[in-house]
């Protein structure tokens, strides 16, 4: 009796991931812009002995849970890239729900940021570039839940298995780049003041 | 089944990679023109330097002196490099077609409108502000909106282009036995792609600041060029026309039936792309040490080492093989070979105005070296259609008028350049405004007399332009089929041209 062979791996480019590398390089060159200009005119302003950011202006409990909720959402993500990579669809919807939950969560945290924060933009150059850096990964987040959804719905119509899980991948490397730059702005800008 | 769409649907949702090719080309010599004719009016207005002539203020003279630069880097030079990357490079790399070609198409509409933005912009009295903040802030801000969509279309672009090179390309070919133009458009539109986000965040941050209240800091009027402006001088202006050197490599190595020394002419490339990065040469942000500005000087002289590279892996092969010169392609080669000579003296007068003693770093040298490095880059263009111009339109193309565009725009960046490069040596100023304390010189006859020259270059850069439109509409309306491989090149874009007429 002949021996039957599974099928041979789809040997095919993955176009979906170089594409999204690119693109999420290109995102790490605009947040490195921003935060240049943000060590740099905080380093004149320091030097001039002048206050960046007011005392106890911001608090570091949100900017924590943040960091907190994004992090979950590392492991969520990744859940949902093994969990298509080994067809389990109910554990890939999950994960994916999560993630976007989790994303959901973040944006209402940093809106509930803000308000406790207070500062108006137009205080000082440090207020200004709070809110840009923070307002643009905002942006970012929110491209990154549109995506989880619209792969969500993909996932519902049972296009996201293990034959073609580059959406998956791609997204799960916008993502982590997501939060990577979360790590910046928690450290430098809501720890390091 | 009958096919119901109309023409405008079928030029909106074309997702062919050599009709959006088309597009950008064509919206690119618009953009040229609108370009050309910016800086022939501030080249007119410099010729009496005491007063105002055909503008009423200096701010007038800095709206469209920086509409020259802006419309020049992000209308023209970077579309027109796109759309030949567009075309070219997946039947280079063996691709059927663009891996995202729906993006591509939409990156072009974004692109377009964000260039239509920017005029607008432009001539409602807005731009990148002015130094006596007299513009229009909305208009100024609108501007700034217009910039910020050419950047994500071009960015949008590149990274489809890149990703057929990188993913799309057929299996057997690796990245370094690409051909040369694959090879520099892949390293431009890496660079691009860390450059491009760059400039759009330093426009995000002047945008939130200059919208509803009284700026902090960033987007105050008079300050907004001066945080924009590193992404349209020296080191970066290499950047943008990268591509050239590919293009100049295949035609040459066509021209001469020899084929260049890769690891030489990839290194060279590359090294250009790294040398040309210019976005860390944000003076609004300098902090003024010495110790900076000298560095800062020395690593963008570092860019001769590769034009060094460069010229020896141009000119090794060719020496010994003169004899098998191919004259059928004589006008591409000449073309090319123009372009990267304006390029070498772009690098030269580069390096030279980066010298600290002779104190030309903000007087008109800039404005040659710009004028010369992005005008190689527009050459090439021209020597790129010359070249490729039957796969692009599929039609016989008439060499000889593309060479007597190329002539003449070559000529009126050469005397536009040596004019700029002199007068900068009397101490003028990049930006003159409408007075002698203002231009940092006084009117003398020898000072008039280069500025005269200087428009004389202006307007033959501006009637080279509007011969290579000319020549483009003539060639799109010719009747002529293509002729097949007319330079018998063995690149695999040729190949890919004789199956898609034989399918």
């Amino acid at each position: 009796m002949a021996t039957v062979l599974p099928p041979a791996p789809l040997n095919r480019p993955r176009t979906l991931m170089v594409g999204t590398a690119f693109i999420t390089s290109a995102a790490l060159m605009f947040f490195g812009c921003l935060f240049s200009i943000y060590f740099s005119i905080r380093s004149d302003t320091m030097a001039w002995g002048m206050e960046w950011f007011p005392e106890n202006a911001i608090e570091l409990v949100p900017g924590g849970m943040n960091m907190a909720t994004l992090s979950i959402s590392v492991a969520t993500m990744g859940w949902a890239v093994y969990a298509v990579k080994n067809d389990d669809r109910v554990h890939a919807y999950l994960a994916l729900i999560l993630t976007s939950l989790m994303g959901v969560a973040m944006i209402n945290q940093t809106v509930f940021y803000y308000m406790d924060i207070g500062l108006p933009i137009d205080h000082s150059e440090a207020a200004l570039l709070l809110y840009v850096i923070t307002g643009a990964h905002l942006v970012m987040v929110g491209i990154g839940v549109i995506w989880l959804g619209l792969l969500l719905l993909r996932a519902f119509g049972g296009q996201d298995t293990s034959r073609h899980r580059d959406l998956v991948s791609a997204v799960s490397i916008y993502w982590y780049s997501t939060v990577f730059i979360y790590i910046f702005i928690w450290l430098f800008i809501y720890i390091g003041k | 089944m009958k096919n119901e769409s109309t023409v405008v649907e079928r030029i909106v949702t074309t997702t062919e990679s050599g009709t959006l090719s088309r597009y950008w080309m064509v919206s690119a010599l618009v953009g040229l023109l609108f370009s050309s004719v910016a800086g022939l009016l501030v080249s007119l207005e410099r010729i009496d330097l005491s007063s105002a002539s055909i503008f009423s203020t200096a701010d007038d003279v800095f709206q469209f002196w920086t509409a020259h630069r802006v419309a020049l880097v992000l209308i023209a030079v970077l579309p027109l490099m796109v759309g030949l990357a567009t075309a070219i490079v997946p039947r280079q790399v063996g691709a059927s077609r663009l891996v995202f070609p729906k993006m591509s198409a939409f990156s072009f509409w974004v692109w377009l409108f964000g260039a239509l933005i920017i005029i607008t912009g432009f001539l409602a009295n807005g731009g990148v502000g002015t130094p006596e903040a007299t513009s229009e802030t909305q208009s100024v801000a609108l501007t700034l909106v217009g910039v910020l969509l050419t950047i994500i279309g071009l960015c949008g672009a590149s990274t489809s282009v890149l990703t057929t090179i990188v993913a799309g390309r057929v299996s057997g070919i690796s990245l370094l036995n690409i051909p040369a133009f694959s090879w520099s458009v892949l390293v431009a539109g890496t660079m691009w792609l860390a450059t491009l986000p760059v400039l759009a965040a330093n426009t995000v941050l002047v945008y939130v600041d200059m919208r509803g209240r009284a700026p902090v800091n960033f987007g105050g009027e008079a300050v907004v060029w001066e945080q924009l402006s590193w992404a349209f001088t020296h080191p970066q202006v290499y950047l943008w026309v990268l591509p050239l050197l590919g293009i100049v490599a295949e035609i040459v190595s066509a021209a001469f039936k020899n084929k260049m020394s890769n690891p030489l002419l990839f290194t060279a490339i590359g090294l250009t792309g790294f040398a040309g990065f210019g976005a860390y040469a944000q003076t609004y942000f300098d902090i003024g040490t010495p110790v900076f500005e000298e560095s800062f000087s020395i690593i963008q002289a570092f860019i001769a080492i590769p034009a060094v590279l460069l010229v020896v892996a141009f000119i090794s092969p060719k020496i010994k093989d003169v004899k098998g010169f191919d004259k059928q392609t004589t006008i591409p080669t000449v073309l090319a070979t123009l372009s990267i000579v304006l390029l070498l003296h772009g690098v030269v007068v580069g390096a030279v105005h980066v010298i600290g003693p002779l104190e030309l770093a903000t007087k008109s040298t800039v404005s040659a070296q710009i004028v010369l490095t992005l005008g190689a880059g527009v050459l090439a263009g021209m020597a790129a259609f010359s070249w490729w111009g039957e796969l692009l339109i599929g039609k016989s193309i008439s060499q000889r008028k593309i060479l007597i565009s190329g002539l003449i725009f070559h000529f009126g960046v050469g005397i536009f350049a040596v004019a700029d490069f002199l007068v900068g040596f009397t101490g003028q100023n990049d930006f003159t405004g409408v007075s002698e304390f203002a231009a940092g010189t006084d009117n003398s006859s020898w000072v008039e007399t280069l500025n005269i020259i200087s428009f004389i270059g202006s307007l033959l850069i501006l009637l080279g332009v509007i011969a290579a439109i000319a020549t483009s509409v003539q060639n799109a309306l010719s009747k002529t089929p293509a002729s097949g491989n007319p330079w018998g090149a063995d690149t695999l874009e040729w190949e890919s041209k004789e199956k898609e007429e034989v399918a």
